[in-house]
């Protein structure tokens, strides 16, 4: 037994190093540099006083937790009844709705930005026209460069992650509860304020904050909305202090994404160790065959309502990022002579999109094939082994994935350039690495769960037969968690694929990747060229979506 | 005060029929048990009773009231009746006082009146002292009697319970039995019970309906049902049972067995008929003697389990001990009599209680 304990220990330590390296020192010395007096290392909250003096930075803040709060808000009063309606009622075309809410997820946001960028421009937005033509309005109704445009394209954008969340949430849960309280009298409204609401909470408030954090340290969307309105964000001001290159600058946009790490850790800490204490729905083994509850009806009316916000939400703004990629004249409506197959040729022929692309697929593949190998190693510690140890990896990676990129590419630029020893800066290892902190939870999580489900008596039936622990990993676990092993290599694949934020911070001109290239062409060059390019991505996540399906024989799908 | 009446039920799933022309009258008070393997239907009866699933076809009423029929469906809540379920379903996040408030409280009766009743029915469930905890706090079986308490509070007239017991460990399981069963009588209540348990069923049932594949095999008091099962698989089901393949000959009003031995039907001769039969006997039922008896035979083995002596013994050819029906009897002695027979021997046995089932229907 002696032989095995070194391997976990060798295993946890290797884990756990690299993580230390590449993730805990940064963020360490984020906190130190922002916090201590580079010349005399005393301490003083100065940097902090200094920068948000600024008034263009205090703004920033408030902006930030403005529009994190209310996609927070909004986001949860749309996930939580679409995933009761689509979980637990006889609603029509559940199935068909499920996918394409959580399709959305797998969604780069700055997609989103794009193209309600086209619809509600304040000027020509097609959407704008098309209203104040039939309403007869004197002036168009809707302006996206404003706050409540962020925190519309924000939550559109991010309802996906609480839907996800409260419907796993909702499938957990003991139908029995519901039933308890029908038969004590309550009608189906009452159940569902009375027991359904209280039950989830705690699963609520973690899919809420989820949005708050994700929302705050997101970049596409208001680097894209917000730079033409003037409204900044703590991201998007990280970003522009980063660009002035001077030390000045560095210093600043580490305080200010030390505050965002704060703000998140807090939100990290509150949703994962202290909702998780009150957490009622235990994963049980036994899949529960939920009671479905008939509409009557409201049946129709409850589905066009769905319908329209799925029309509204997702058709009209992925079809217009379509159109635009054919539009010769963005100025004009696409018709027959208005149309172009120019900028699909350019997607395939610009040698600089290309190479873009070659980049990302490198990185994301690297990033996706070392983040799996991780994964599984943690998941046979987390759920084979007693060494007491092995919440330590675990915890770091939850830290790191709850860590908002900007602060992770911040981080890794201050201290991977050669200042300590280490200089990976204007390499792809950089990315690569950025990448598997941000995402490695991901994969984690998926072939975790798919160990659980395997009980370790199949394991010792397999040791008991005379294999080795090796042997039996590779013969019985590995065949029976290869569809998560899979869904976990795409689950980390496709977010590093189309990655901006810690690209912007970490590109060099060798190492450009296909989301900093099609943001560049978005706001600088060729809307119609960038709207190819996020069709691409589009078509690329349907078809890896389908392709998992098909795979995994329907088990596993984003 | 309250029967229920199932009526011609019928359920589908999809093509798949889970229910087959179930009819039958629960009276008032009566403690009624609905037996059978896992996937025979019963939790769906109950369910439907509850109003949680609609029957495919067929006409339910609870007392006068008509529940369920071809254009009328009353919803759960409106059925005025409890239920406890397997899982217990006690909310998680109410304490004991407001688990079992929460019927009350959605009736709309006063907060004395919730007090009074609430205090009542927990120490009847010997919860009293429990009144302020959370559910977290209290073990399977309190968690049980929570669930009972709620389902009883608002003193409904029917009272559903689905395998209320099986996630208990066994000592707990037979006093909580006693406990229902006491409950009922001091309520006067209707109760409809789902289990696989036959021991549960015997214990607390007046009345048992045993079924199979969605369709009723038997309906009878527990003592009909295990002496007078009227098929293979109630017989089977229900107790332990030797089943013998033989050979009736109406004309000398004997049963032949395979090897040779026979002995004299001593039932009705009006329903005695020549031709292939299986004669099912129970362990219990058989006795053994040293000098004479129906049938000869010889020890194979036995087991001691303290309150029995669980032996085997084979009335055929001596070298045909392999069981394939016909020659060998399971016979349950008392445990004293263990290690007291000699295996080499012969002993002879005797039974009068045995049921005859036609040979050929399986």
């Amino acid at each position: 037994m002696r032989k095995f304990f070194n391997l976990k220990f060798i295993l946890i330590f290797l884990i756990v190093s690299f993580l230390i390296i590449f993730n805990v020192f940064p963020m360490s010395y984020l906190i130190f540099r922002s916090f201590f007096d580079s010349n005399n290392f005393s301490f003083s909250f100065d940097a902090f006083k200094r920068i948000y003096n600024y008034s263009l930075n205090w703004n920033a803040l408030t902006n930030t937790l403005i529009t994190a709060f209310f996609s927070m808000v909004f986001g949860l009063i749309i996930a939580f009844p679409l995933a009761w309606l689509i979980g637990r009622t006889n609603l029509y075309f559940k199935k068909f709705f499920r996918t394409l809410f959580v399709m959305t997820y797998m969604v780069p946001p700055y997609v989103g930005a794009m193209a309600w960028l086209r619809l509600l421009n304040p000027k020509v937005g097609t959407l704008n026209l098309f209203l104040a033509k039939i309403f007869n309005l004197s002036e168009n109704p809707f302006n996206i460069y404003s706050l409540s445009g962020l925190i519309w394209v924000l939550t559109t954008f991010y309802y996906p992650y609480a839907f996800i969340t409260i419907s796993r949430a909702m499938e957990k849960m003991d139908p029995s509860f519901e039933e308890a309280s029908r038969i004590s009298g309550a009608s189906p409204l009452k159940t569902l304020l009375n027991i359904t609401l209280p039950i989830m909470l705690p699963s609520i408030v973690a899919a809420g904050l989820l949005v708050f954090i994700s929302a705050a340290s997101c970049y596409g969307i208001p680097s894209i909305i917000g730079a033409p309105g003037h409204i900044d964000t703590v991201t998007t001001r990280i970003i522009d202090y980063v660009y002035v290159g001077s030390a000045e600058g560095l210093t600043d946009a580490t305080t200010l994404a030390v505050s965002l790490m704060i703000i998140a850790n807090l939100v990290l800490y509150f949703s994962n160790f202290v909702c998780a204490k009150k957490n009622y729905i235990t994963v049980s083994g036994k899949s529960v065959r939920p009671n479905i509850i008939d509409l009557g009806k409201w049946r129709i009316f409850f589905t066009v309502l769905v319908f329209i916000f799925a029309l509204i939400v997702i058709v009209i703004p992925f079809a217009s990022v379509i159109m635009t990629s054919f539009t010769k004249n963005l100025g004009k409506p696409l018709t027959a002579s208005n149309f172009t197959w120019r900028y699909w040729n350019i997607l395939f022929t610009r040698k600089g999109i290309l190479e873009t692309a070659v980049n990302s697929l490198i990185s994301a593949s690297v990033a996706a094939t070392a983040g799996v190998i991780i994964s599984c190693v943690m998941a046979w510690l987390l759920t084979r082994t007693n060494n007491k140890f092995k919440s330590v990896p675990d915890f770091l990676i939850t830290l790191g994935s709850g860590t908002p990129s900007i602060v992770i590419a911040l981080g890794l630029i201050m201290t991977m350039s050669g200042k300590f020893g280490i200089n990976i800066y204007n390499t792809l290892f950089i990315m690569i690495v950025a990448y598997i902190i941000k995402y490695l939870l991901m994969g984690m999580r998926t072939i975790t769960s798919a160990m659980n489900q395997i009980h370790f008596s199949l394991e010792e039936a397999s040791l008991i037969s005379g294999a080795g622990w090796f042997q039996s990993f590779k013969n019985i676990t590995l065949p029976l968690i290869a569809p998560s092993v899979v869904a976990g290599w795409f689950l980390i694949f496709m977010p590093s694929f189309y990655e901006l934020t810690m690209s912007t911070l970490l590109y060099s001109t060798d190492t450009k990747t296909i989301g900093y290239e099609l943001f560049t062409y978005q706001t600088y060059h060729s809307q119609q060229t960038a709207s190819a390019i996020a069709t691409g991505i589009l078509l690329l996540v349907i078809i890896i979506n389908w392709i998992l399906n098909k795979l995994t024989k329907g088990e596993f799908s984003i | 005060m309250s029967s229920v009446i199932l009526n011609d039920i019928t359920k589908f799933y999809g093509n798949i029929q889970i229910i087959y022309n179930f009819s039958n009258v629960f009276n008032d008070h009566e403690f009624i048990t609905l037996l059978g393997p896992s996937g025979c239907g019963k939790t769906t009866l109950l369910r439907m009773v509850a109003g949680f699933e609609k029957p495919s076809s067929g006409e339910i009423k609870i007392g006068e009231k008509i529940v369920n029929s071809k254009n009328k469906f009353i919803p759960p809540e409106d059925r005025g009746i409890g239920m406890v379920f397997q899982s217990y379903a006690v909310w998680p996040h109410m304490n004991v006082f407001e688990n079992v408030a929460y019927p009350l409280r959605i009736k709309k009766f006063s907060k004395n009146e919730i007090n009074d009743r609430v205090k009542n029915i927990l120490e009847a469930v010997h919860l009293l002292e429990y009144i302020n905890r959370m559910p977290n706090e209290l073990s399977g079986g309190q968690q049980q009697r929570v669930a009972l308490a709620r389902a009883l509070v608002s003193e409904p007239g029917v009272l559903l319970l689905d395998e209320p017991l099986s996630n208990l460990d066994a000592k707990l399981r037979e006093f909580m039995r006693f406990e229902i069963k006491e409950m009922q009588k001091k309520f006067g209540i209707t109760v409809i019970y789902v289990t696989h348990d036959q021991n549960e069923a015997m214990a607390m049932s007046d009345r048992i309906i045993v079924l199979n594949a969605g369709k009723v095999q038997q309906v009878g008091t527990p003592l009909n049902i295990y002496n007078k099962p009227v098929n293979k698989f109630v017989a089977d089901f229900v107790g332990r049972v030797n089943f013998l393949n033989a050979t009736a000959e109406a004309e000398n009003g004997i049963i032949k067995f395979a090897d040779g031995q026979f002995i004299k039907y001593s039932g009705d001769k009006n329903k005695f008929k020549s031709g292939k039969i299986i004669l099912a006997v129970r362990p219990e039922n058989i006795e053994i003697n040293n000098n004479s008896g129906m049938l000869r035979g010889k020890l194979i083995n036995s087991y001691y389990l303290g309150d029995i002596n669980d032996c085997r013994i084979n009335i055929g050819n001596e070298n045909n001990n392999d069981n394939n029906n016909n020659n060998i009897l399971r016979v349950f002695l008392p445990g004293n009599t263990y290690g007291k027979i000699n295996a080499d021997s012969e002993i002879y046995l005797n039974f009068d209680d045995y049921i005859i089932f036609d040979g050929d229907n399986e």
